[in-house]
């Protein structure tokens, strides 16, 4: 039983470093912006069907794709960024309806492009087990994806609070009117905070496709989870997306082990609502979300 | 004037479309399912405009009330239309369990609905005794024949769903117009002063959340009796949820008869002009759509509509 | 004067000859049928597949009549929604199809069915297996395949392996839990001891899963019942864990040149039905037909789901012909003459019983050997021998 515990433990940390990764991009933009994106699991998914097309087409390693899926990402991302700037009126819900749009718009583009089939890396590198202490299972794509998130989310949470580009997306998020008069040129931050989403979604399209399967319905399953994972932090807080994803990595690997596998989503659903009606604004969100 | 053009409007809706279309099923079907629809959509901005809640989870009403109506009617024999009213209070039942939601704000409410939908989508796939399962529920009890209509038929449904949309929208603007209307504008301008006068906020706000999940409830009802199968996947299918938003959204959510348009001239639209046109990439047509209202028309088909023939100057933006 | 008799008869009979081929060239037909499919949404994949072996049927009959009759397909998408399936079939219908072919997943192709038997307009599929859409015993639908004939392939291979413990880890959808039930009742039955491991669709890390089999059930076998990205999920974990079993063996969408190609390492000996070998072996020539249209028209091997298509489509076709010929096609006289049928096809002989179920339906089991998909199961069908006990790892 010890060792069933353990490795669902393993397991959980390891699909929390998952969820982070796809949320933490969108954590980033709802604190920069106030805005949520609605298409970032499909920008996570375009990027992992680009390292599928270079690996399939050239046989290019899918680690080596990044930068080609970067730039296509990046690309999207700054049109998205464009036609968000346009919204005059009502933000926070027109933003929503306007991102949901082009989610729409990419999830049927890339069903256009790529057809219906599932796929995942051929490199068999990525699938090789990693064996910790003859007790604790992983794939070696699970570990890089891991390791690289984690590098790659630390690397962003130093940025944003030692630079001053960092402080600048920051104090964008706490006070627009102050940190405009301060000198902040919001235009610019709120473009960087985008790319830099762009950044994590790239990493991530490549971590599922690597450690998991993909297939066009994905990108909104991944934006809702990561969604789902930003509200439990509490918005806009990049530490809180990690531990909340983590907890809900580790909910649901212990959900399978100890009950049954069919009840993995009820019971994260359940925790992330326990969390909301304890702590009304997320794990570390402040008072901002409690109704006024 | 207007009587009689909404005089007009009514007998062209009641004769003229049953008789238009009453010999291609496939039409009606489609306007029966545009008006499905329709109806989450009133709900829905009945609940974001005078509740000032905005839900992603409407599918959880839906699919309650789906549920509730067929299980009472297979299972404890309940005629077609108490059922149906059964299962918007089910509904209505379910959005108890959703209080403690109601203090949240924005996007927290907004996604904690999104989690109960997914909750009672797993119930349903795990209560096989009630709910037959991820099988579900196949010959559902259809509508009977009343006074020598057969209303378990496409016009029959198609009566039934518009006569819910209208009696819900009109409900809408009932409430819209009386004195709790006034209160709960007076809240979304400031919550606090309301309290001080003496306004239960949050009395409001869960009626209004009653009645926007039992609207929906008897839609997700009347679906099921008109489509006659159920299982979970279907019921709280996030369809239920995203196009009646599209839809509100679409035909402009500010206003009652906004949402109704909208789902008309979205789901119509998409099903029998972008899809003849582009058989797989249609939806990417909607999409599109959807973008292009926001950005150039952000209150909505119907405000644009209504500037236009006004000619009205004065930006209401 | 027997003679001018005799003359006189065979210029009549020649006449009558040349009237009657007159006629039947006068006859010839443009045939239209319906197919509603889901070829976007959660059943794209699937639907598409089925969508290629109508293709490849409509491609062949047209070969095979020329010049005397032609066939079309209308084909249009239900976006894996039961409204828009039953919009689909009365849309279908107002154009005059003569019959529908197509429909994926039971809980769209019994309200598409019930929308058709309306109409009086016949329905075939392959794409929904479950035994309450016979059970409905409608005259106009018809079922190449069912749950019985999946379960009776995947029991006789872990029969013929004499597995003793069993573990089933199935996806809680209607065709998957239905099949993991009756797997569990029969193999019980039969004295072996079956564990149950219910997975939901949002499952992408199967490791808290398999583990629980590799260290408490500890089988013979895995018994695995979902789709494509379930399989790939389970097959990585066990992958990984390395539990002691012999075999893991699976159902539908795992034993295809498909997943031969796309997950190499994954697959190697891994059992799934399938009905033909694959690379396919050439020994009947509708086979061999079959496989080089396919790649004509899609430059790719055949799969099961194209199999499937395609053999429900000739068999209507064929029907059509035959109700046509009679002369009973216009006046609703197709849904006897499908129950007529009586036909060795690719997946084996096919008839129809009162409910337009067919009982003969048996699957095959394949496993994947060095990137071919060798026959193992029933022993008769094989065409190589089975690596037992054998895992990918």
């Amino acid at each position: 039983m010890i060792e069933l515990t353990l490795q669902a433990l393993f397991s959980g940390l390891l699909a929390g470093g998952y969820y982070a990764t796809v949320a933490v991009g969108l954590a980033l933009v709802f604190g920069t912006m106030r805005i949520i994106n609605l298409a970032h699991g499909e920008l996570v998914l375009l990027s992992a069907y680009i390292a599928y097309a270079a690996e399939s087409r050239y046989g290019l390693n899918p680690v080596m794709a990044i930068p080609l899926a970067l730039l296509v990402v990046g690309t999207v991302s700054m049109i998205v960024y464009a036609l968000l700037s346009r919204i005059r009126q009502d933000r926070e819900i027109n933003s929503l309806i306007l991102t949901f749009g082009i989610g729409i718009i990419m999830t049927n583009g890339i069903l256009t492009i790529w057809a219906a089939d599932i796929h995942s890396t051929t490199n068999p590198w990525f699938q090789d087990s990693l064996v910790i202490a003859d007790t604790l299972f992983a794939m070696n794509a699970e570990i890089v994806a891991f390791v690289g998130g984690l590098a790659l989310m630390a690397a962003v949470y130093w940025w944003l609070n030692h630079s001053w580009q960092g402080r600048a997306v920051r104090a964008l998020s706490s006070n627009r009117n102050a940190a405009t008069l301060m000198g902040v040129n919001p235009r610019q931050t709120e473009i960087l905070s985008f790319l830099i989403a762009a950044l994590l979604a790239t990493f991530a399209g490549v971590a599922i496709y690597t450690g998991k399967t993909v297939f066009p319905a994905l990108g909104h399953v991944l934006t809702v989870k990561a969604f789902i994972i930003t509200v439990l932090a509490g918005m806009g807080s990049i530490h809180g997306v990690l531990i909340g994803a983590v907890m809900i990595g580790i909910i649901e690997s212990l959900t399978v082990t100890y009950l049954s596998a069919s009840l993995q989503e009820l019971a994260g659903m359940l925790l992330f609502l326990v969390v909301l009606f304890v702590s009304p604004s997320g794990l570390f969100g402040g008072r901002r979300a409690l109704a006024r | 004037m207007r009587h009689i053009l909404l005089l007009a409007a009514l007998v062209v809706a009641y004769a003229g479309v049953p008789l238009l279309f009453g010999g291609t099923p496939y039409i009606l079907g489609l306007i029966v399912a545009a008006l499905t629809i329709a109806g989450i959509a009133v709900a829905w901005a009945l609940l974001g405009n005078l509740g000032g809640m905005v839900s992603f989870g409407h599918a959880a009403f839906f699919g309650v009330g789906s549920y509730g109506s067929a299980v009472l009617s297979m299972k404890l024999g309940v005629p077609v239309f108490p059922a149906v009213l059964l299962g918007g209070l089910a509904a209505a039942l379910a959005s108890v369990a959703m209080l403690p939601a109601l203090r949240l704000r924005g996007p927290y409410f907004a996604l904690a609905i999104l989690a109960y939908a997914h909750i009672f989508q797993i119930l349903a796939t795990e209560m096989t005794p009630i709910t037959g399962g991820a099988g579900g529920l196949l010959s559902i009890p259809r509508f009977p024949v009343l006074f020598g209509l057969d209303l378990g038929g496409k016009t029959g449904g198609y009566v039934i769903i518009l006569t819910i949309v209208l009696l819900s929208a009109l409900a809408y603007d009932a409430v819209r117009r009386s004195a709790w209307g006034l209160a709960l504008k007076a809240m979304h301008d400031t919550e606090v002063a309301t309290r001080v006068v003496g306004v239960p906020s949050t009395h409001l706000k869960a009626a209004m959340l009653a009645l926007s999940a039992f609207i929906t409830g008897v839609v997700g009802a009347f679906n099921a009796h008109f489509i006659s199968f159920l299982e979970p996947d279907y019921a709280f299918s996030s369809t239920w949820t995203v196009l009646p938003i599209a839809a509100a959204i679409f035909g402009g959510y500010r206003t009652v008869w906004g949402p109704v348009l909208g789902a008309l001239a979205i789901y119509l639209l998409d099903q029998l002009l972008f899809k003849p046109i582009l058989p797989h990439g249609h939806q990417m047509v909607l999409g599109v759509l959807l973008c292009a209202m926001i950005l150039l028309s952000p209150g909505g088909l119907l405000p644009a509509l209504r500037r236009r023939s006004t000619g009205e100057r004065h930006a209401h933006a | 004067m027997t003679r001018t008799l005799a003359t006189l008869a065979a210029t009549v009979a020649a006449a009558a000859l040349m009237v009657g081929l007159a006629g039947s060239v006068a006859q010839a037909k443009d045939f239209l049928l319906g197919s509603e499919l889901p070829l976007t949404g959660n059943l794209a994949r699937v639907g598409q597949g089925m969508h290629e072996g109508i293709a490849v049927a409509i491609d062949m009959a047209n070969k095979a009549h020329a010049g005397t009759h032609s066939f079309k397909v209308s084909t249009i998408d239900d976006e894996t929604s039961p409204a828009k399936a039953v919009a689909a079939v009365e849309k279908l219908i107002g154009e005059g199809v003569v019959a529908l072919t197509g429909g994926y997943g039971s809980n769209i192709i019994g309200p598409a069915s019930e929308a058709a038997q309306k109409a009086g307009v016949v329905y075939i599929t392959s794409g929904g297996v479950t035994p309450d859409l016979t059970g409905r015993g409608y005259k106009t639908f018809f079922r190449i395949n069912n749950t019985d004939g999946y379960a009776l392939a995947m029991i006789g291979l872990v029969q013929q392996m004499a597995a003793k413990k069993v573990s089933v880890v199935y996806l809680n959808k209607e065709a998957t839990s239905n099949l993991a039930k009756q797997v569990k009742e029969t193999l019980g039955a039969k004295g072996v001891a079956v564990t149950m491991h219910e997975f939901d669709g949002s499952t992408s890390d199967f490791k808290p899963l398999v583990n629980k089999v590799k260290l408490q059930d500890r089988p013979d076998v895995i018994a695995m019942v979902g789709y494509e990205n379930d399989y790939v999920g389970i097959l990585r974990a066990a992958k990984v864990l390395k539990p002691d079993v012999k075999a893991m063996v699976g159902v539908w969408s795992l034993a295809t040149a498909q997943m031969a190609k796309e997950f190499p390492d994954l697959m190697e000996n891994v059992h799934g039905t399938s009905m033909l070998p694959f690379p396919v072996e050439f020994t009947q020539p509708e086979a061999l037909e079959f496989a080089a249209t396919y790649k004509k028209l899609f430059n790719k091997e055949p799969d099961y789901l194209g199999q499937f298509g395609y053999v429900q489509t000739r068999l209507l076709i064929d029907a059509i012909l035959r109700a046509d010929a009679a002369g009973t096609l216009a006046s609703g006289g197709l849904p006897d003459e499908l129950r007529k049928t009586d036909a060795q096809t690719l997946i084996g002989r096919v008839t129809f019983d009162a409910k337009g179920d067919n009982p003969h339906f048996t699957h095959r089991m394949g496993q994947h050997q060095g990137g071919k998909v060798v026959l193992v199961w029933p022993k008769e069908a094989a065409n190589g021998a089975m690596r037992f006990p054998a895992t990918p790892w």
